[in-house]
Formats: structure tokens, C-alpha cells, sequence
């Protein structure tokens, strides 16, 4: 429902944020967006995954294949250290960010 | 749907990935799509929906490629990029084609595996670039100044005309001329005298004799000439001297040489009756005319006599001989009259041996038909001429047709018709030798570092075994293995060839400047060669052409073991065991550590052989320049001067004594003096015959002469031992004229210690008296000489000259040596005023210092000296580096086994011995060949000895003494990283 545009500048920030708690592998990563978006924010496989592949080339998290019995394997990612400070760090901007448009945006004066 | 990984592979082409990670990449990608399916089936989907459901996910694979591209992780080596693509097209290629690419491919890889090995590659690239460098450095130097072509039109059909006669028959000539043009032979002057040669030969001819050649239309053309030397050049702003050659009216026509501006001397110009004219070298039209057209048509004065300039010759000619750097050129019909002979003396008499001839082969002719048809005419004409040019030793008379029938014995004079190209030695006759000496050298150490490389090969191509054994077991046919093991030391030497050429072009340039740098004066020649006519470029096709064969070779050579070796690989055992197995096994041990000693023994042994010969070259040098010159060089200038011609000998002297006065009035200058004939430590001298008295009456005993004037030994600080030095009245009496001359007085002369050893042995050589004759057919009676003092030996020709007796005569010559406080160089522009206040008409010349002239004269040995000193010491440090990567190899493959050693209580000294015990082993081994082989080959050095012999045991034994002890010091690295195996580390790494 938001445009691509948005959802581009926001898309590391809210992979990073999913993955925060826990390692998630790639399709967990896509429908935990789309439930806590309450199916507001959908990435489709083909977006996400080059996303994955270039937050794991600066280093930002790091992904290791899983074997669970009874399962395919699948490559589960968590956060580095990086990684976590460069997601505090993304966080206060965006919430600064969020409240600097907000004073404008919300004011309706003429 | 099954197989979600199909359907990416299928769709997805990343490219330039390495396979695992592109691998991973679709495996990922697929378990997403998996997962996003059977999400869709659980939310109710059907299979169909389900499977359109998660294949929307993507839609754009192209895009998400180009996105997956971006990543850096995974990204594929270029150059294995380039081997993929080679494989790519490997299907469709057969033949030749195939075979290249085949090659291209296995270079690729080759590439590639030196990429990984970097250590090795930068080892063995280093080493090959050394190796390869020096030798295309000594080439680059021997095409300069051995291979440079003849500055002449198609070269290679010019010929050159010599003789060679035995010793039966001896030249009848007046006078030969000889400055270098060709190696002449048996006419030499040895350290005992006369040297009694079996075969004299020469290059120079009489006038009618050229003029026979030239009328006989055997060659499409014939031309000589023959050298003036440094003339006195006057009528273009103040005197000087210009170097000129004459030369017959055909010379330059047959040579195709164009004129630069006018046009060059033409047959008519060579009449006694034509106008007298001179061609200039464009070098010297630019210096001293600047270029200018007006120079032609001008008039100038060469030894007072009018010439008038017609023409210059092309840029780059300067003269046919190799280094001669001629400023002019006259007709050849001028020339007794520049060189100032006397009336009675004509340049067309058959006995005077002047000219150089060479001619051009007639198109379509051989060398072999010219020779036969110009040995006809020498035959007629020079034996049975009217006067004959060669006699009989023995009977002075011409030979006989009796001695002619026997010709067959070889006894006869004969022609010879040489190539110009070769027979022309000019400066090469001074260089070859040290160049070819030096070229064996420098191969000697590339063959070190193909030795070095090839144990390098070997002890990684130990630690590939296994690959190798894969690649058999796979079905590569072992010649595939052997190219592909071949294609990459070839690519390593070529590499190491590169980077060697880098060197080389630093390396050649030095040398050549430093060669430069030296005015080398020439033995037996004119006087100082002008190097600077050496041309040298850098990319010259047969430089790189040579460095490119040379790089294959030592490719090959240095690849061949190591390739056999692995491609015998015995692929069952090396597949089974561990690395560690298969080289230690009882047969890899025997067999490796056997190839690898010999090597490491070999590159010890070369390496000496070339230290042995460099010793004895630095000795040699280091003696030449100890020897006790007997006079004192530090602090002495020395030039030439030309006086304007037309002097009487009574103005001359005046001149001459106004010069000395003014000369030792100058600031700085403690005293002056001067000498006759040429300058001092040129390696010439002049010998006189004479009889001893006591000795037979027709017995003639021999000595070198000098004629020196005023305060010579002071001046040059020769002690004076006994009697007195010349006095006015000497000088006087010298200069009088020939006939007012009294004739009982014999000429006063001093004599050195040698002489007084040599005739006088004991008694008192002072008034003693010899070399009186009566009236002769060669001249009128002469009252000899009585010499009146003795002076200290002193080596004035230069100090690889042996002690040879000598008398000073007194006479006032046109060579100046002056002694200064300081240095001499400083001086020269007041000298040059002071000269010019005596006389502005008077030009100097070759104005150096006698130290300088010293260097000059020992520019060989130094050059010699100094590169196989460097090469000698890189021949050490790469075998030092070969038995250290031996010794280390080998440490490292015996880590277990002294691991258990010190596990089972070996000391730690006890390992360091061990390994040093191998390495000295090798080194002493390679050191005993080494002096084996040096004993056999320094033999060739002889002649270039100079107080030392080529099988000088100190040099010998030093140099494996030395060698010996580095090679230990390399063995100490690995020893102690022996010494410091860990038992309980060692053990565990297995």
C-alpha cells in the first residue's frame, strides 16, 4: 500500500529491526514484515533477497545455513555487532526523523 | 511444484560468481519460494494457485541478477573468469586451434595457481629476472658495440681486403700503416721484444695496388682510405685540430653515403691536379658552422694547407671503421701532402703500405668467387711485380716460382676477402674479449638461477603430488600433465623475462655510460675512441627478440625435470596416503632429496666459478693499479699542442721554449716540461735498434726511446740515481740542424735502471758509449750515443707495461705535462689564455689528466672488474638462496621426524647440527667442483691477467671459502627454526 519509494528507504531498517530479537531465515524475515505491518508492508522473495545479500556484504548480519531434523536446511540471519549499533543508530534518526515531519506535516495553519 | 530448485536454476543466471556461491545462491533463493508454497497451500490455496502464488514473489529474474551481480561476496578471480571462458569454448576448438587454446588455457591456470603461491612466484620470478636481466644487459651492450651494423648501405655485400703471409715471407715495405682498422698480427711488440710470429697478416695495401683492384672489375666497386690523424685546423675563428681521414673518390659512392648539404668526394676530386677540397661530418658542420649552408663553397686551412669545403656527409656517418668519429674528409691524393712529406717520398710507391681496402661484392657473386679472382691478381702482381712486396725471409729476394710450387705447403702470402662487417674491428678489437667473458658470466649465472628456479619447481611440485595424481587418475595423458607443468614455467620465465628487461634497460644504460664516460684511449690506434658514437636503444627488436628465446629456454630447461618428475607420479600410493606419506616414503626420499642436492651442489659450484673468475679480475685490477708507476701521475695535466705549419725548426724551437716559460709561470703550476712522439700512458712505445759494444759486430740489441725536453724528471718526479740531467747545451745541440751538426759528438742520453741492468750489468755506466756505425744503406755514419746519467724505471706507457730498458733523449717535443699544486683540471682555462698569449694560432688538443689517463688506460680491467663483481656476488646470493629454499623445504617436510627425534630425547643442538651438517655437506661438495671446474675454464682469462695466475689458489680457495661460509650462514635459518619444533606440536599436526 505505500509507494516503492518508501518502502526502499525503509527496507534495511525494518529487516534489521525483524531480526533484532532472533536469527530468522529469508521467507520468516518477508511474512514478519507483513504481520507487523498488519499486511500493510508486503517484500516479495525477489526484493528481500538481494536486500539479505548486500546488509550481509557490509557486514551488518550475517546468515549460516540450519539444519533442523525433519527440515530442509535454510540459511538463518542475526544481527552482527555492526550491525546492532548501526540499527540503534538508524533508529533514533528514524524516530527523529518520524517527529521532524511530523511538527511540519501535522501543523494545518494558513 | 518438486523442485523449486530447478525452476531457479532455470531462470537465474547470475554470472561471474564462483560456482559454490552461485550454488548457494539458488538453493536459497529456492527453499524461500518452497516456503512461500507451501505457506500458500496452508492458507488454502490449491497446487496450481499455490505455485503461481509463490512464483509472483519473482517476476524480474534478469533484474535480480543484475542486483545479485553487485555483490562483491563471490565474486569470481578475473582470471578465472578468463579460464571459464577458455573451458566455455574448449568444445568446439580441434587441431592447431585446439592446441593454442589448450595452451592458452593452461597458461591461465598457470596464472592463477602463481597467483595463489605468491611467495613462490615472486621467488622464482625474482630470480629468473636477475638471471635473464644481466644477460640481456651484456647482449643489449654486445649489440651496441659487436652487432651494430656498418653505417653503410646493404653492409652485408661489403667486403673488406687483408693479406696473411708466413713467416718465410715478410712484407718488403717501406712503411705500414696501422690504426686499427682490422687485428693485424706478428707485428706487435712482446714484453721480451720483437714478437717471433709464424703468421703476420694485415689489412693495408700500396696505392698501385688499389688501383690494380680497381681496374680489375672484380668487385662492383673498391674504395680506401686511410687516417690522417688530428690535424691542425685553421681559417674558421681560432685554430684547432680536427680528426680527418682521407679517402679515394669512389669511397663514399660505394659505401651509399648521401651528402647532408653540397655533395661528397667524387673520383675527379682525386687527381693530383683537382682542386683541393674536404667533405665535413655533420656533427662538425653543426659545431662549427652551426648548420649553416654559406659553410659550403668556404675555404679553410688543414695543417696551413687551402681546402675548400664542397659538402657534408649524412647525419650518423662518422667514419666506416666501428668508433671512429671522423670532423672531415679529404681526397686521397692529398695526402702526403697534409701529412707533410719530404719531396723524395711519394704516396704511390709500392712499398708504402697505406690504405684500407674495401670493396662491394657484385650483385649475385659470392665471397668464395671474388677471393679466387682477386688471389689471381695479388699473385701476379704483388710477388712477380716489378717490385716485389713480399721476400724471401731468408734470401731478400722475391719468392721464386720453385718456392711458389710449394703453395700447396701454405707457405705463400696470401689475400683474404673478410666481410666489412666482421673484418672491420675498429674499437670491437679492445671489447670483444671482455664482452664475450662477461657474456659467459652472466649465462653462467642464469643457468644458476634456472637451477635455483627448477629446485623451487620441484619442491612445490612434491607438495602437488597429489593433484597430479588426481589429474592422472582422472585420465590426463601424462603429455597433457608435462604441458601443463611446462606452460607454467614458461609463463613464470616469461614473467621472470619481463621484469628482467626492466633491469636489463637500467643495467645496459650504466654500463654503457660508464663506457662512455671513459675516452678510452685505444692501444696501437690514433688516439682517444669517441664513445659516445655507441648508439643504444632500448627496444631494439633483436634485444627483446633475444630476451624472449632466452626466457623460453630457461622456461623449458628449468621446467623439464620437475614436468617428468610428476608426470612418472605413481598416482595409487600418493592418492591413498597423506602429504605427509607420500613424500616420505622410503621411494620419494631417495629419489627427490638425490635431484634436489645435485641441484643445490650444481648451483654451488657455478656460483664459484663465477666468484673465481671475478676475484681474479678485482685482483687483477687492484694489482694494475698498485704497481709502482715509478713516476708520480697525481697532479699532472697533460695536452697535445699543434703548432700553425710553415715553421722552420729554429722557430719552432723559439715557440716552443716561450711556450715552456709561459706554461711554468702560470699560477699553480709547479713546473712544466714536454715530450716528443705522443702522450704518456697511451700503452705505446717506441723502440730503437742499436749495437753494443762486446757484442757480435752485425748483432743489434734492442730499447725503447723517448725524447723528453727540459726538467722532464722533475717534472714527472723519475729520481735521478747517477750522473746529470740534460742541460741547455743538450737541448741545443738537439735542435740543431741535421747537417751543421758535429759529428764526432754522440747524443747525450740518460738511461734508466733497467737498461744499466740489462747492457751495462756492473762497471760504471756513466760516459759509457755504443750505437756507433758507419755510413749504412740506410743512412750516413752516426756517432752513437754516451750516456751521462741513470734514472729510476718508470712505466711511462702505462703499468701493464713490463720493465723494458729505455733512453731519454734530449729534444723539445709537442706533448706537455705540467705539475700543479692543485688539482690540474682547475687550470685548464688559465692554461688556454696563457697559450693563446704565446701564439692565438696555437690549437691544443686531448688536454686530460695523467690520472685520469691512467683510468682510461685501465678502463677494461675496471669495466671488467667492477660487472663480474656484481655478477659474481649475484651469483652467490641466488645459489645462497637456492640451498637456503632447499634446506627450509626440507625442515618443514621433517618437522615430524624431528618432532620424534626431540620426543625421544634429541638436543636441541644436536637438530641444529643435523641440518647444518646437510647444507655444509652441499656447500662443500659444490665448492670442491666449483674449484674443479674453475681450474679448467680461468685458463681462458689469461690474457687479461695481470699479476695474478688463473690458477691462483688463493683466489681459489677464498672464493669457496666464501661461498662456503654465506651458504652456512643461509642453512643457519632454517637450522634454527629446526631447533625450535615443538615435539608435542610436531606430533599433534597429524
Amino acid at each position: 500500500m505505500f509507494g516503492r519509494d518508501l518502502k526502499k528507504g525503509s527496507a534495511e531498517l525494518l529487516v534489521l529491526s525483524v531480526i533484532e530479537a532472533r536469527p530468522r531465515h529469508g521467507y520468516e524475515i518477508g511474512k514478519l514484515i507483513e504481520s507487523r505491518s498488519r499486511g500493510r508492508i508486503a517484500f516479495r522473495i525477489g526484493s528481500l533477497y538481494p536486500i539479505l545479500r548486500r546488509l550481509e556484504d557490509r557486514g551488518l548480519i550475517r546468515g549460516r545455513w540450519v539444519e533442523k531434523p525433519g527440515e530442509h536446511r535454510r540459511r538463518f540471519y542475526r544481527l552482527t555487532p555492526e550491525g546492532r549499533g548501526f540499527l540503534a543508530e538508524q533508529r533514533s534518526l528514524w524516530e527523529q526523523f518520524v517527529a521532524t515531519i511530523n511538527q511540519v506535516v501535522s501543523v494545518r495553519r494558513v | 511444484m518438486s523442485d523449486w530448485a530447478a525452476y531457479v536454476r532455470e531462470r537465474l543466471h547470475v554470472g561471474g560468481l564462483r560456482p559454490e556461491c552461485e550454488a548457494e545462491i539458488v538453493e536459497e533463493i529456492a527453499r524461500q519460494l518452497e516456503d512461500a508454497y507451501e505457506d500458500a497451500l496452508r492458507r488454502g490455496l490449491g497446487e496450481k494457485e499455490a505455485q503461481a502464488d509463490a512464483a509472483a514473489h519473482i517476476t524480474d529474474w534478469d533484474a535480480l541478477a543484475a542486483e545479485l551481480r553487485e555483490s562483491p561476496a563471490g565474486r569470481m578471480p578475473a582470471l578465472d573468469l578468463l579460464v571459464e571462458r577458455a573451458a566455455d569454448r574448449r568444445g568446439a576448438q580441434q587441431g592447431m586451434v585446439g592446441l593454442v587454446a589448450g595452451i592458452w588455457r593452461d597458461f591461465l591456470y598457470g596464472l592463477r595457481l602463481l597467483a595463489k603461491n605468491r611467495g613462490f612466484a615472486t621467488a622464482a620470478i625474482l630470480t629468473m629476472a636477475l638471471g635473464i636481466g644481466a644477460n640481456t644487459a651484456i647482449f643489449s651492450v654486445i649489440n651496441a658495440v659487436m652487432l651494430r651494423p656498418l653505417p653503410a648501405k646493404n653492409p652485408s655485400r661489403l667486403v673488406l681486403l687483408g693479406w696473411r703471409t708466413t713467416a718465410r715471407y715478410r712484407p718488403n715495405l717501406r712503411m705500414l700503416k696501422f690504426y686499427g682498422a682490422c687485428s693485424m698480427e706478428g707485428f706487435g711488440l712482446g714484453p721480451e721484444g720483437h714478437v717471433e710470429s709464424a703468421v703476420y697478416s694485415g689489412c693495408s695495401f700500396s696505392e698501385p695496388f688499389f688501383h690494380e683492384i680497381e681496374r680489375a672489375n672484380i668487385l662492383s666497386g673498391a674504395g680506401a682510405f686511410v687516417d690522417l690523424g688530428t690535424t691542425y685546423l685553421s681559417g674558421i675563428g681560432s685554430a684547432t685540430t680536427a680528426d680527418a681521414e682521407a679517402v679515394s673518390g669512389s669511397f663514399f659512392h660505394i659505401l651509399g653515403v648521401k651528402a647532408a648539404a653540397g655533395r661528397l668526394l667524387e673520383p675527379s676530386d682525386n687527381t693530383p691536379s683537382a682542386a683541393p677540397v674536404a667533405v665535413l661530418s655533420y656533427g662538425y658542420w653543426q659545431s662549427a658552422f652551426g648548420g649553416s649552408r654559406d659553410a659550403i663553397g668556404r675555404g679553410i686551412q688543414l695543417q696551413g694547407l687551402p681546402f675548400t669545403i664542397v659538402g657534408v656527409t649524412e647525419a650518423g656517418y662518422t667514419g666506416i671503421t666501428p668508433g671512429s668519429d671522423y670532423n672531415l674528409w679529404v681526397p686521397l691524393s692529398d695526402y702526403a701532402r697534409v701529412m707533410g712529406w719530404p719531396p723524395g717520398r711519394r704516396q704511390d710507391d709500392p712499398r708504402e703500405w697505406l690504405l684500407t681496402i674495401i670493396g662491394r661484392l657484385k650483385p649475385g657473386e659470392r665471397r668464395a668467387q671474388a677471393q679466387a679472382a682477386v688471389s689471381g691478381l695479388f699473385g701476379n702482381q704483388m710477388l712477380h711485380g716489378a717490385t716485389p712486396l713480399f721476400i724471401d725471409a731468408e734470401s731478400g729476394r722475391a719468392p721464386s716460382v720453385a718456392s711458389r710450387a710449394l703453395a700447396s705447403s701454405g707457405g705463400e702470402p696470401e689475400l683474404t676477402i673478410t666481410p666489412a662487417q666482421s673484418g672491420l674491428m675498429g674499437y670491437r678489437g679492445l671489447y670483444a674479449n671482455p664482452l664475450y667473458l662477461l657474456m659467459a658470466a652472466v649465462g653462467t649465472v642464469l643457468l644458476i638461477a634456472c637451477v635455483n628456479v627448477a629446485g623451487l619447481m620441484l619442491a612445490r611440485a612434491n607438495a602437488r603430488q597429489k593433484e597430479m595424481a588426481v589429474r592422472l587418475a582422472l585420465g590426463a595423458g601424462r603429455r597433457r600433465v608435462v604441458r601443463q607443468l611446462l606452460t607454467e614455467s614458461v609463463t613464470l620465465s616469461l614473467f621472470g623475462g619481463a621484469l628482467g628487461v626492466l633491469f636489463a634497460y637500467g643495467g645496459a644504460h650504466a654500463i654503457l655510460s660508464f663506457v662512455g664516460n671513459a675516452q678510452l684511449a685505444a692501444v696501437g690506434s690514433r688516439g682517444p675512441i669517441h664513445l659516445r658514437v655507441l648508439g643504444f636503444t632500448a627496444v631494439d627488436p633483436r634485444i627483446l627478440g633475444f630476451t624472449l628465446v632466452v626466457s623460453l629456454f630457461t622456461g623449458i630447461l628449468f621446467g623439464l625435470a620437475p614436468a617428468f618428475r610428476n608426470a612418472r607420479v605413481d598416482f595409487t600410493p600418493a592418492l591413498k596416503e597423506g602429504s605427509r606419506g607420500a613424500t616420505n616414503s622410503a621411494h620419494a626420499v631417495g629419489k627427490w632429496l638425490t635431484l634436489g642436492n645435485g641441484l643445490v651442489v650444481g648451483q654451488v659450484a657455478l656460483a664459484v666459478i663465477v666468484l673465481v673468475g671475478a676475484g681474479l679480475l678485482v685482483r687483477t685490477l687492484s694489482n694494475l693499479r698498485d704497481v709502482n708507476l715509478g713516476f708520480d701521475a697525481h697532479h699532472v695535466l697533460s695536452f697535445g699542442v699543434r703548432t700553425p705549419p710553415g715553421l722552420n725548426g729554429r722557430q719552432w724551437e723559439v715557440l716552443n721554449q716561450e711556450l715552456e716559460r709561459r706554461l711554468a709561470e702560470m699560477p699553480g703550476v709547479q713546473s712544466a716540461t714536454n715530450n716528443t712522439w705522443w702522450r704518456l700512458l697511451m700503452g705505446v712505445a717506441r723502440s730503437t735498434l742499436f749495437h753494443w759494444p762486446g757484442t757480435p759486430a752485425d748483432e743489434r740489441s734492442e730499447a725503447d726511446e723517448l725524447k723528453v725536453g727540459p726538467n722532464f724528471f722533475s717534472t714527472m718526479r723519475i729520481p735521478l740515481l747517477a750522473g746529470q740531467v740534460f742541460s741547455a747545451s743538450d737541448f741545443e745541440l738537439a735542435a740543431t740542424d741535421e747537417g751543421a751538426k758535429p759529428s764526432q759528438t754522440p747524443v747525450p742520453v740518460i738511461v734508466n735502471q733497467k737498461f744499466v741492468e740489462q747492457f751495462v750489468r756492473k762497471g760504471n755506466p756513466l760516459g759509457v758509449r755504443f750505437g756507433e756505425h758507419g755510413p749504412t744503406s740506410h743512412g750516413p755514419a752516426s756517432p752513437g750515443y754516451e750516456v751521462i746519467g741513470v734514472v729510476g724505471n718508470a712505466r711511462l706507457s702505462g703499468p701493464r707495461e713490463r720493465m723494458r730498458p729505455l733512453i731519454y733523449e734530449p729534444s723539445r717535443g709537442s706533448f706537455f705535462e705540467l705539475r700543479t699544486a692543485a688539482d690540474p683540471r682547475s687550470i685548464v682555462p688559465a692554461l688556454r689564455r696563457a697559450v693563446a698569449k704565446v701564439d692565438p694560432d696555437i690549437a691544443l688538443f686531448d688536454v686530460t689528466t695523467e690520472s685520469a689517463q691512467i683510468n682510461q688506460l685501465l678502463f677494461r680491467e675496471r669495466l671488467m672488474a667492477r660487472l663480474s663483481g656484481f655478477f659474481g656476488l649475484l651469483a652467490m646470493a641466488l645459489a645462497c638462496i637456492g640451498l637456503y629454499g632447499l634446506l627450509s623445504y626440507e625442515t618443514s617436510q621433517r618437522t615430524h621426524e624431528i618432532g620424534i627425534r626431540m620426543a625421544i630425547g634429541a638436543q636441541p643442538e644436536g637438530v641444529l647440527w643435523l641440518i647444518l651438517r646437510q647444507g655444509a655437506a652441499l656447500a662443500i661438495a659444490g665448492a670442491a667442483v666449483g674449484i674443479g671446474v674453475a681450474l679448467g675454464v680461468t685458463r681462458y682469462l689469461g690474457s687479461v691477467l695481470y699479476g695474478v695466475r688463473a690458477d691462483d689458489p688463493l683466489t681459489l680457495l677464498g672464493a669457496a671459502i666464501v661461498l662456503t661460509l654465506v651458504a652456512l650462514a643461509a642453512c643457519y635459518i632454517p637450522a634454527q627454526r629446526a631447533m625450535r619444533i615443538d615435539p608435542v606440536a610436531a606430533l599433534r599436526s597429524e
